[in-house]
C-alpha cells in the first residue's frame, strides 16, 4: 500500500520546492555554499531535537503506521521527517533570499 | 516536563541558536524580511498540518502539550514550531555566510603560496 498520509506529501513538498526555485524564483540558493552548509547543519541538529520528539518510548509526536514507509532512522525518527525539514528550511531560505532582492530594488 | 515538554524542546532551539544572532547574523535585527520569510512558508505547512490531523496521520501527545489550540485543531506548539524551526534555519544559514567569505580568504592564500 502506498503511505498517503505522510510520505508522499512529504517527497512532493522536496520537488515543489525545488521546482519553485528553479522554475520561479531562481534566487540561485542551490548555487551558495552557504546554503549547502547550513542543510548539512540544521539536519545535524535536527537529529536530537527530532529523536527527541519522536521517540516510540515516550512519543510528542505520533504518527500513524498506515501512513509512512515505516523507516525509522536514526533511533526512531521517521525518514519522512527529514524530507519535511528539508522542505521547511529550502522554502523558508527561498523567501529570505527573495525578501532580500526586494530590500535592494527599493 | 509534563504539558510544557514540547514548549520547552523550542525554547531550547530559540535559545541554541540565540548566540548566532549575537554573532552577527542579523535575522531578528530584520523584522520585516523575517515576516516575509516565514508567514507565507508557515501558513502552508500549517494547511499540510491541519490536514494531517484531522485524517489522523499523525497526533500528539496531549500529556506533553499544554493544551492550547490554534483554529483546526492545531496545537499552539505547532504553530511555535513554523516560527521557531525557520528562525534557527536563517540564523544558521547567515552565520555560515559570515564564515564563507573568511574561508575563501584563508583557502585562497594558501593556494598563492
Amino acid at each position: 500500500m502506498i503511505p498517503w498520509g505522510y510520505t508522499v506529501p512529504a517527497v512532493a513538498a522536496v520537488v515543489a520546492v525545488v521546482a519553485l526555485e528553479l522554475r520561479v524564483l531562481r534566487t540561485g540558493l542551490f548555487r551558495k555554499p552557504a546554503y549547502w552548509a547550513a542543510i548539512v547543519i540544521v539536519t545535524g541538529f535536527q537529529i536530537p531535537v527530532d529523536g527527541w520528539l519522536t521517540k516510540l518510548s515516550h512519543a510528542i509526536v505520533r504518527y500513524d503506521p498506515r501512513h509512512l514507509t515505516g523507516l525509522r532512522f536514526p533511533w526512531d525518527i521517521p525518514v519522512e521527517d527529514f524530507l519535511f525539514g528539508f522542505a521547511l528550511v529550502t522554502a523558508v531560505l527561498l523567501m529570505w533570499e527573495r525578501a532580500a532582492r526586494k530590500e535592494d530594488t527599493r | 516536563m509534563g504539558k510544557l515538554e514540547y514548549l520547552a524542546v523550542l525554547g531550547l532551539c530559540v535559545l541554541v541558536t540565540l548566540p548566532l544572532e549575537l554573532a552577527g547574523a542579523r535575522v531578528y535585527r530584520r523584522p520585516g524580511r523575517l515576516v516575509r520569510a516565514i508567514l507565507p512558508v508557515a501558513l502552508v505547512f500549517l494547511v499540510w498540518d491541519g490536514i494531517a490531523i484531522a485524517g489522523g496521520v499523525w497526533d500528539y501527545a496531549p500529556e506533553s502539550l499544554t493544551g492550547i489550540l490554534a483554529p483546526f485543531g492545531i496545537p499552539l506548539e505547532e504553530v511555535l514550531f513554523f516560527v521557531v524551526i525557520p528562525i534557527c534555519g536563517i540564523l544558521t544559514y547567515e552565520a555560515v555566510g559570515l564564515i564563507v567569505p573568511v574561508v575563501r580568504r584563508l583557502s585562497s592564500r594558501r593556494v598563492r603560496r
